[in-house]
């Protein structure tokens, strides 16, 4: 029996990857949002976490970004 | 910019999410840029100078004077080099790329002009003279302002007593209604009134109050010929000396020896051999100090590697007094003594050393002292010998207090060392004057204003320092170890996870491959931590030293990296960073690093700094562009990102460039390296994770009493702030009781704080 699901089909480098798996698993089992990792670059995931994926990720590399103040 | 591909500044992406602590389980230095500048406003439009009217001539100018105090200079004008020696002079510098140059005006620069000899009137109309627009009506009552009351009191150091000396005997009224200084006051007896010692050529004369205020006139007619002055409390100096700088009572103290006129402290013969020879900036900087024929209290700047010492030996042979010089080590002792004998025709008995290895003491009446800071000021009980030499330095008065690498040395120390020995003129040497405690703008007072500041550029286009290339490796981490970095129970562990990066590691012995075969360089590796540098150093099987390392085995490794050809490579832990001379060197890996410490990453570039080969090879568009190469090693996506580009400030802001490299080891070389195969990675892996806690931190290095300069300065976390006066509108200092507020100066994303240019483009938020 072939299940559908629809979810967002996610491209990225190693790290970032490893980012997301580690916040997918921080999150309590209801709000688990990764359907499949398909390689070590490549995953699929609910498509509501997008937004919150991209603003978290966005956040991770702003606390590593030294900026000089003006 | 000169280099195609190189980029001045690094920016990632503009984002405004806040800030937070990314850096937990660190110690963090909160040191931030900016902060109380009195003009440093954020909101764009101040900065807006477009209503500065443009003189007809403009492009015949160099610089634009703008009225918040900033001055930018054209490089390449014409008249750089002198518009350079003057603003040099009067501004603090700000960040110092190819083509333009920024610099700031600041009462405490203003200050250290005048006691060059600048006068208020010179200053504005030299700049008037350079600048392309008007000259600000702010900028001009500024000047005036800020050196006014300069000149009016002097310290004066006579017979082992200290005197503040003016011929305006209100002003030493003003500065007696002062607290802090009338505490200092010694007043002796058979004194009446409010009776200053008064000097006259012809003797000493005792007046009241009323006779006195009628002098004046007579005084400032005859100047020098009657001064007025009141005996204070030698303990006391630096207080009074801080109380008078411009932000308190703003009668900044002139001190200047009279070293030919005086005639009470034996002279002691040494001249600089012939073949000494100054460079343009050494005989620059000693111009400032020896101005008016006398010598000046003040700092002198000047990149490691490019002659220090020949500075400080010419000072002690001009002025031909006993001299002490303090170092901050051993090793430095050593080398200072042995540049006093290379330089000058010192005697050989009349230069000893003093430390707790070697107790020597100069036979004559006049000689030159060498020793270090903790040497001085211990407090401790001492040998008896050590005592009497002790005795002997505090009964002395010298004529030149020559002090090494002041930057490091916290500021207690030199209390103590001060307060311990009279000197008629202090000359402070450094490289970097930023440190990460907030005890910098103390040197203000303790020893006196900067004189001069080389730049760094223009010493390596002379040839006078080596060429260095930046480069900042890019490092990926590896799948497993980024997992293992993002784990909350592995936080203690990030940086040991970041510094392991198997990446980082092949990227590390790719480099020092290609530079020992290609290309016979002599490298040094630099880790501050030392599970690290351990590891790295059993893999590679090259030696190592660290602050556990003994002295003889440290020489036996230092020895063999300088004379063998088959030793090219060593790895040092933090102790290497300012104390340990390798000429040779000239690549450095730097694979782990004090957190976001400018200070550190400056110092180990100037490891490598001291000129190589031949100077018509070094010039621009010789055969050997660059010839030394500072490699600092940065696992991605890690907090080591921030650091990175946090350290690189301080280069930055002289005019250096770092070149990013992103692929490094090149795939081909993949499988002659170490870390190939997942395996071998996953076993470093558990290694780092199975290690302790305190096995993967920071070295602590032991108090080792000469050597305390490398363990305290480098290592207080405090904060840190501009030197010589810039009120720190480069480097800003803050305590840790602000740290609140630090920590929003470090939130420059707020979208509210945003540049109003970028405001513009990323629309209202």
């Amino acid at each position: 029996m072939v299940n559908a699901t629809k979810g967002v089909f996610i491209s990225c480098d190693i790290p970032m990857a490893q980012y997301i798996i580690n916040m997918n698993a921080s999150l309590p089992a209801s709000d688990k949002f990764i359907i499949h990792i398909l390689d070590s670059t490549h995953m699929f995931v609910q498509p509501h976490v997008e937004l919150m994926i991209r603003s978290q990720i966005a956040k991770f590399r702003e606390d590593n970004t030294y900026v000089k103040p003006s | 910019m000169g280099h195609g591909e190189k980029r001045p500044f690094k920016k990632f992406k503009g984002s405004s999410s806040k800030f937070e602590d990314p850096r937990k389980g660190f110690a963090d230095d909160d040191d931030a840029y900016g902060g109380d500048d009195p003009y440093d406003d954020d909101d764009g439009k101040t900065k807006d100078f477009s209503k500065l009217e443009l003189k007809p001539d403009h492009p015949n100018r160099p610089l634009w004077a703008c009225d918040n105090g900033r001055i930018f200079l054209e490089t390449f004008s014409p008249l750089y080099k002198q518009a350079y020696d003057f603003l040099i002079a009067i501004a603090e510098p700000v960040c110092r790329p190819e083509s333009m140059h920024e610099y700031n005006l600041t009462p405490h620069s203003l200050y250290a002009a005048v006691s060059v000899g600048l006068e208020t009137e010179t200053i504005i109309s030299v700049l008037n003279k350079l600048s392309k627009t008007k000259l600000p009506k702010e900028m001009i009552k500024f000047i005036h302002d800020s050196t006014a009351n300069y000149g009016k009191v002097k310290l004066v150091l006579k017979k082992n007593r200290y005197f503040v000396e003016s011929p305006f005997p209100e002003v030493l009224k003003t500065l007696l209604r002062d607290d802090g200084i009338s505490r200092a006051r010694i007043t002796s007896e058979g004194m009446h009134g409010d009776g200053f010692t008064i000097t006259k050529a012809a003797g000493e004369i005792e007046g009241t109050h009323d006779e006195l205020l009628n002098e004046a006139e007579v005084a400032a007619a005859a100047e020098e010929k009657e001064a007025h002055a009141f005996e204070i409390d030698p303990s006391q100096v630096e207080n009074v000396k801080q109380r008078c700088l411009p932000n308190a009572l703003n009668y900044p103290m002139l001190e200047e020896y009279d070293f030919r006129n005086d005639t009470v402290n034996p002279d002691l013969e040494m001249e600089l051999k012939p073949q000494a020879q100054p460079r343009p900036y050494q005989e620059k900087s000693l111009s400032k100090m020896f101005g008016n024929g006398r010598a000046r209290s003040g700092i002198i700047v000047l990149p490691c590697g490019a002659g220090k010492s020949l500075v400080g030996v010419s000072a002690a042979c001009r002025i031909k007094k006993s001299c002490l010089c303090l170092a901050t080590n051993a090793v430095s002792v050593d080398q200072w003594a042995f540049q006093f004998k290379l330089w000058s025709t010192i005697r050989e008995e009349q230069i000893c050393r003093f430390t707790s290895d070697s107790k020597e003491r100069f036979r004559g009446n006049a000689g030159v002292v060498v020793t270090t800071y903790n040497m001085v000021a211990f407090g401790g009980k001492r040998s008896e010998e050590s005592e009497k030499i002790i005795e002997e330095i505090r009964n002395r008065e010298w004529g030149l207090l020559l002090m090494d690498e002041v930057h490091v040395v916290p500021a207690h120390m030199f209390r103590k060392v001060i307060s311990i020995t009279k000197s008629h003129c202090k000359l402070g040497l450094t490289a970097t004057l930023v440190r990460e405690d907030e005890r910098i703008t103390d040197l203000n007072f303790l020893i006196g204003p900067k004189l001069y500041e080389a730049n760094w550029l223009d010493l390596v286009k002379g040839g006078f320092i080596a060429n260095v290339q930046c480069a900042e490796v890019w490092c990926p981490m590896t799948k497993e170890f980024f997992a293992e970095y993002l784990k909350k129970e592995n936080s203690k562990k990030r940086q040991a996870l970041y510094v392991m990066n198997p990446n980082k590691f092949r990227a590390c012995e790719f480099l020092i491959n290609y530079h020992e075969r290609a290309r016979g360089d002599k490298i040094i590796v630099f880790a501050d931590n030392l599970f690290a540098l351990t590891e790295y150093a059993m893999k590679l099987r090259k030696p190592m030293i660290y602050g556990a390392t003994s002295h003889v085995e440290r020489t036996k490794i230092l020895q063999a990296f300088k004379t063998s050809k088959d030793v090219n490579t060593i790895f040092l832990s933090k102790v290497g960073d300012n104390s340990i001379d390798i000429p040779e060197a000239n690549v450095i890996i730097q694979i782990s690093s004090h957190a976001g410490s400018r200070r550190q990453e400056a110092q180990r570039l100037g490891r490598i700094l001291r000129a190589k080969g031949k100077l018509q090879d070094r010039m621009a568009g010789g055969k050997e562009e660059y010839n030394a190469f500072f490699y600092s090693l940065v696992s991605t996506d890690t907090q080591e990102m921030y650091y990175s580009t946090k350290r690189q400030q301080f280069l930055i802001d002289q005019g250096y460039s770092f070149k990013v490299i992103t692929s490094l080891p090149p795939s081909d070389e993949g499988s002659r390296l170490n870390y190939h195969h997942l395996e071998d990675q996953l076993s470093l892996l558990g290694k780092v994770l199975n290690a302790g806690d305190d096995a993967v931190g920071l070295e602590q290095l032991e108090e080792d009493s000469d050597e305390l300069a490398l363990r305290s300065a480098r290592r207080s976390q405090a904060s840190m702030s501009a030197m010589s006066g810039a009120k720190g509108m480069v480097y800003m200092e803050y305590s840790t009781g602000r740290k609140g507020q630090a920590q929003i100066k470090s939130k420059p994303k707020d979208p509210a704080k945003r540049h109003f240019l970028f405001k513009r483009r990323y629309g209202p938020t």
